[in-house]
């Protein structure tokens, strides 16, 4: 049975109290995820930065485009090379390079705007969360350059206090080349 | 097009380091370029770990010829057009993988591994069992060759062999990889593309003036991962100065500008070059330099070659980077559109804390979310996008840092100038690249692209 089943089997099964419950916690995962969205949009990293753990891996695979056969090998795998693969501590880097006037490639600052949609809560302990999302970061640049990414985020999501932290975060880009020139911005 | 050889002489001049910026955006010079450069120099396809088992196949590129490199029954490798002989399409679309044969879809025409054409749907009914199978398999690559693991091909059956056509300064740009251990690619090809021409991405791997102001955001404090993560207790150090200490742009007494920044340039036949620090230079960093101590890498590297830390690029596209080991191919697309490839490669022997921290390294460095990477494009394209304008076009492109005042000792092989930073790499590209454009002779391309006294 895979999770998607299962999810809708518990469903299925769930009392008007559970549905309620299972509603509750969509919606403040969803609130958490517009918030986020919101702040990387507004180029707000060292607040967007706020919402890792400490121990966060911050994780986009290289995909490669591969036969039917052998998809379980579409990925790379942690280990492997990829296009992230940063701890919090790398990502505070980034951040400040972002903020010293010198990081050419975003200044002039692009323009972007992160749609996520496709929320679904794939396991649940109590304490830490499964999630997937989908995607759209759309960015401009200059006056002509535009870039769409469109991909799926695998969070595991830990409750704290009356919230989330990012403690992991795997990102799936629907592109085998990348076809930008580079990736400047947060997913 | 009739470019004749002056017009393309007028294009690069040696003398004064400075390039017409027509090459870097007219699609007839690019149209040429494809004939007489991609298609007769020897290009790097893959490396042998990346397909060790028969069947194991790895989509290189050749110019625009989309071209399968497969491993063997026997353990050989044979590199093939992935093109169809009945109607063109393509036989494999993944970019790697295993097959057991190689099945066009669109008459099912099949073929096995060593690209022999077996299957053809209909041959006794359709074509009276007359084709000639023998005749129709996948065309093979003229030549291929590896070399310490790194596979080549050439469209051009004259061509020297790939040891020769290496010579002592492509031989050593891949042994400076080769010679750290038992190497191997990580699963993985970083691929993306940049809106520039490939000329451009070619010239800047040579290019120690940029770093500075190019990827300044990269080297302030706590940016990259630094100390604490070096396993050998020592920083990771491009500048040459401790940029925790608070150095700003002015590095007046150190650094890649600075007086302490030696460097050691090796000009090589048919383009090759290595441009950057040597391993006496306050901006020389190897992440994990123990290797030069090895006997192996002594032995091999030879005196001077030893002392090379900068980059090397095997002419025309193929760069062998020396703080991680990696080869970062720039493939031409389009006059304005170059695929950048990063191939990263470990010594399997590595004890797994150094390998991690080096494929850790490789994905934070170069790259396109790499720290210093991310800002090249941006350059790139802008410097690529200005060579349209009729009045930008007229500005020339100059690469005279140090022009005339190179001169080039010859010990060992290699044609090597030492001193400061400098453009002299870059311009032999340029001025090797007009070579390659004559369409001269190969006896007439090497006595062009032979390095005299001085540069």
């Amino acid at each position: 049975m895979n999770e998607q089943q299962a999810i809708s089997g518990e469903r299925a099964a769930a009392s008007r109290e559970e549905r309620i419950e299972a509603m509750l916690r969509h919606y403040e995962v969803e609130r958490f995820y517009y918030d986020e969205a919101a702040l990387l949009d507004a180029h707000r990293y060292e607040e967007w930065l706020g919402l890792f753990a400490d121990d966060a891996r911050y994780f986009m695979p290289i995909r490669r485009t591969r036969t039917q056969r052998e998809l379980d090998r579409e990925f790379t795998r942690p280990g492997e090379m990829a296009f992230f693969d940063d701890t919090k501590q790398l990502l505070t880097g980034r951040i400040i390079k972002l903020r010293t006037g010198r990081a050419w490639a975003e200044d002039p600052p692009s323009r972007t705007r992160h749609l996520i949609t496709n929320i679904r809560v794939l396991k649940d302990d109590g304490r830490t969360l499964e999630v997937e999302s989908n995607f759209h970061v759309y960015r401009t640049r200059l006056n002509s350059e535009e870039t769409s990414w469109i991909g799926s985020r695998r969070d595991v999501l830990r409750r704290v206090g009356g919230s989330f932290q990012i403690a992991d975060r795997k990102i799936f880009l629907e592109q085998t080349v990348l076809l930008s020139r580079n990736l400047s911005n947060f997913f | 097009m009739a470019l004749t050889s002056s017009e393309i002489d007028e294009m690069v001049s040696l003398e004064r380091g400075e390039v017409d910026r027509r090459i870097y955006s007219d699609p007839e010079i690019f149209e040429l370029e494809m004939e007489r450069i991609f298609a007769r120099a020897w290009l790097f396809l893959c490396h042998e770990s990346q397909i060790p088992e028969p069947g194991d196949f790895f989509q290189a590129v050749m110019g625009r010829d989309n071209v399968l490199v497969v491993r063997q029954r026997d353990g050989t490798v044979r590199a093939m057009l992935n093109t169809c002989a009945h109607r063109g399409n393509a036989v494999c679309r993944a970019e790697e993988g295993n097959a057991r044969s190689f099945l066009c879809t669109y008459h099912g025409w099949s073929y096995g591994i060593d690209g022999k054409l077996n299957g053809v749907p209909g041959f006794n009914i359709f074509y009276n069992g007359e084709l000639d199978k023998k005749r129709r398999g996948l065309p093979r690559i003229a030549q291929v060759a590896s070399y310490k693991g790194f596979i080549f091909g050439t469209h051009d059956p004259t061509a020297p062999p790939l040891e020769e056509f290496l010579g002592p300064t492509g031989r050593l740009g891949l042994d400076l990889i080769a010679l750290r251990g038992d190497m191997e690619v990580v699963p993985g090809i970083q691929k993306f593309v940049i809106e520039c021409n490939w000329k451009i991405a070619v010239d800047n791997l040579f290019d120690w003036y940029h770093p500075q102001i190019t990827h300044a955001s990269a080297f302030e404090p706590d940016v990259m991962p630094t100390a604490g993560q070096r396993r050998d207790g020592g920083k990771i150090d491009m500048t040459g100065v401790n940029m925790q200490n608070g150095a700003n742009l002015e590095l007046a007494g150190g650094g890649i500008i600075g007086s302490k920044f030696e460097t050691v340039v090796v000009l090589g036949e048919y383009g090759h070059a290595i441009g950057g620090p040597s391993t006496s230079s306050s901006g020389y960093f190897d992440l994990v330099p123990q290797w030069r101590e090895t006997s192996r890498a002594k032995e091999g590297l030879g005196p001077v070659g030893i002392k090379v830390a900068g980059h090397p690029n095997i002419f025309p596209t193929a760069w062998a980077t020396s703080g991680v080991p990696q080869i970062s191919l720039r493939i031409p697309r389009d006059p304005g559109h170059t695929e950048i490839w990063w191939f990263t490669l470990v010594d399997r022997n590595l004890p797994r804390e150094t390998r991690d921290f080096t494929i850790m390294m490789a994905n934070r460095i170069f790259g396109p979310a790499g720290l210093l990477e991310q800002d090249d494009g941006e350059n790139w394209a802008q410097a690529t996008a200005q060579t349209r304008g009729v009045a930008s076009r007229r500005v020339r492109h100059l690469l005279n840092m140090g022009v005339g005042r190179g001169r080039i000792i010859k010990e060992g092989g290699l044609s090597r100038i030492e001193g400061y930073t400098n453009e002299h790499a870059q311009l032999w590209t340029y001025h090797s690249w007009a070579q390659w454009m004559k369409g001269l002779d190969w006896n007439d391309l090497k006595k062009a692209t032979t390095p005299g006294d001085c540069i």
